[in-house]
């Protein structure tokens, strides 16, 4: 059907006066359709039509014109109309060489003439992006050399993962774990959430009110205490903050805490099956600079994007930032639910995005400008490098090297990366890098927050 | 003549009007228009009762009886209801638009 549209609007009367600018983005433009040729086309539709049109009583292809047109007449007509003004639209944006981002908005215009209808279009357009130098800019270039001191932490944390607890006859330390019962009055009188049997609680962890805790402080297997404890201002349980009460605690156990040690049985639990801690410490390197390498590439990344941001301030779309921000919220939705939340009941708006949608937008844009007037595209052999060092973390890097060239898709995500990677090694080309070392602990916690 | 018949009972005679093929090809031919009437009327109701609701003259009216058919349902006979069909032949130059509405 669309096909004999396009035919008989071809000869539309389009007036083509100067796209006047809105704002900085958006442009209105005006476009006349002849109502004859409307007409003409909606004919040609229903005849089209009353081949195939369905109605009881009648063959396919048998129901009289007349029908045809009762039924189906507004249908077609309003399909004639925008068939014809889509058409001229393209015409004009073709004739005035517009980058159109997002839908037009199509009004007709009030006063309409005898027989032809005028419309608006208002859109808006991409941004003409002139890409700024960057000779001037400099950025700092996080680096980090793992050496033994970081293995050493990195197996300490490990170790603190895997404490196990021994019972011991002393008096209780800070990061003991006791077994208790403990009940808690209010004015003498108990209440709910204040009363728990063979209770474990880690001295010094943080999980109960602070007060509670520092009464743990030097007791023994065996011992009954009675103390007072005053809850936080702030406690959750709305009734018992800031409320003085007491507790009765029977201490049942004391236990001290024991790292494992750094063996061939601690290996193993790591999954180096022969229990070789020479080779345990070399696999918690290897991972540990990986991991390094990571997060200094994306922090510098950042600093990249940072920099071209700045320099480059562009104007964007309003419509590819809405069209981006229902995206993401749409991400964040899938996101949650594969994690398994309910997410019918949660509304997500998609403004909450607008910011972040902001940027990703901008950077889109200058990104793609910078790819094809820098010639950044990304190689199949970057594509091939940046999916080899994916599948390095796997136990079988080939099958993950086939799972990306199956499907395009897949690739497209190494690809985009390659591309950035072009992208962050070009802007280093052109600004001025100083290099600065981080600190360890620095880069692994709040790095580990993005990512 | 419409004077004769009760108006309650005019009123009940006319079902629907018969759209199909066959329909708009008498219509073209013999400038006739097809309902489909209740089983007992006679051709005088129909003609009054046409005649009253469109405001229009009719010339004629022929009726057909349709039997229904018979329809198998798993083991047991059904039988779909009979249909009378009028064949109404309008004086030349009236019209019937149902689209308009039927007018009382």
């Amino acid at each position: 059907m669309t096909d004999t549209a396009t035919t008989t609007a071809t000869d539309l009367a389009t007036s083509a006066p100067d796209s006047a600018p809105v704002s900085a983005l958006e442009r209105r433009i005006e476009m006349t359709v002849v109502m004859a040729d409307i007409e003409k086309d909606v004919e040609q539709r229903l005849r089209q039509m009353a081949r195939t049109v369905k109605v009881p009583g009648f063959r396919p292809g048998k129901v009289p014109m007349k029908m045809v047109a009762q039924q189906h007449g507004h249908q077609a007509h309003s399909e004639a109309l925008g068939a014809a003004v889509e058409k001229a639209f393209g015409e004009q944006v073709r004739a005035q060489k517009l980058k159109v981002a997002g839908q037009p908005r199509i009004e007709p215009k009030m006063d309409n003439s005898e027989g032809a209808m005028t419309f608006f279009a208002t859109f808006e357009v991409y941004p003409e992006i002139s890409l700024a130098d960057l000779a001037g800019q400099s950025l700092e270039k996080a680096t980090l050399v793992v050496t033994d001191a970081e293995v050493d932490k990195t197996i300490e944390v490990l170790r603190k993962q895997r404490t196990t607890y021994a019972g011991v006859d002393r008096a209780a330390q800070n990061e003991d774990r006791l077994v208790i019962d403990f009940v808690g009055r209010k004015d003498g009188t108990e209440f709910p959430g204040g009363k728990a049997d063979d209770f474990a609680v880690i001295v010094g962890g943080g999980n109960m009110v602070p007060d509670f805790e520092a009464q743990l402080v030097g007791v023994k297997a065996g011992d009954r205490k009675t103390f007072d404890v005053k809850f936080p201002d702030d406690y959750q349980a709305e009734d018992l903050a800031g409320l003085t009460v007491q507790f009765e605690i029977t201490v049942k156990k004391v236990e001290a805490p024991q790292l494992p040690a750094v063996d061939a049985e601690f290996a193993k639990q790591l999954g180096v099956s022969d229990g070789d801690v020479e080779k345990m410490r070399h696999e918690v390197r290897s991972n540990l600079e990986r991991e390094v390498k990571k997060r200094l590439n994306s922090k510098l990344k950042e600093q990249v994007m940072e920099v071209l941001l700045a320099v480059n301030p562009i104007e964007v779309p309003k419509a590819l930032i809405e069209m981006e921000s229902n995206q993401m919220a749409d991400a964040a939705r899938r996101d949650m639910e594969s994690r398994g939340m309910n997410v019918k009941n949660i509304p997500f708006d998609p403004s909450w995005f607008g910011a972040q949608a902001i940027r990703r937008v901008k950077l889109g844009l200058l990104l793609a400008e910078l790819v094809k007037g820098r010639e950044l595209h990304a190689k199949p052999e970057q594509v091939r490098a940046v999916i080899d060092d994916f599948s390095q973390t796997f136990e079988d890097p080939t099958e993950v090297v086939r799972w990306y060239y199956s499907q395009p898709q897949r690739l497209a995500e190494a690809e985009a990366l390659a591309l950035e990677n072009n992208v962050v090694e070009w802007v280093l080309g052109q600004v001025k890098v100083t290099e600065q070392a981080v600190d360890f602990d620095d880069l692994m916690s709040n790095a580990g927050s993005e990512s | 003549m419409s004077k004769n018949f009760n108006q309650e009972r005019l009123l009940q005679v006319l079902v629907a009007p018969q759209v199909s093929e066959k329909a708009t090809y008498v219509a073209d031919k013999h400038e006739q228009v097809v309902f489909i009437v209740t089983p007992c009327a006679t051709k005088p109701e129909v003609k009054a009762a046409v005649e009253l609701l469109f405001k229009v003259q009719v010339k004629s009216v022929q009726i057909a009886n349709l039997k229904g058919k018979t329809k198998r349902f798993g083991r047991g006979l059904g039988r779909r209801s009979n249909i009378r069909k009028a064949f109404v032949c309008l004086k030349p130059g009236q019209e019937i638009n149902f689209a308009e509405g039927v007018g009382v």
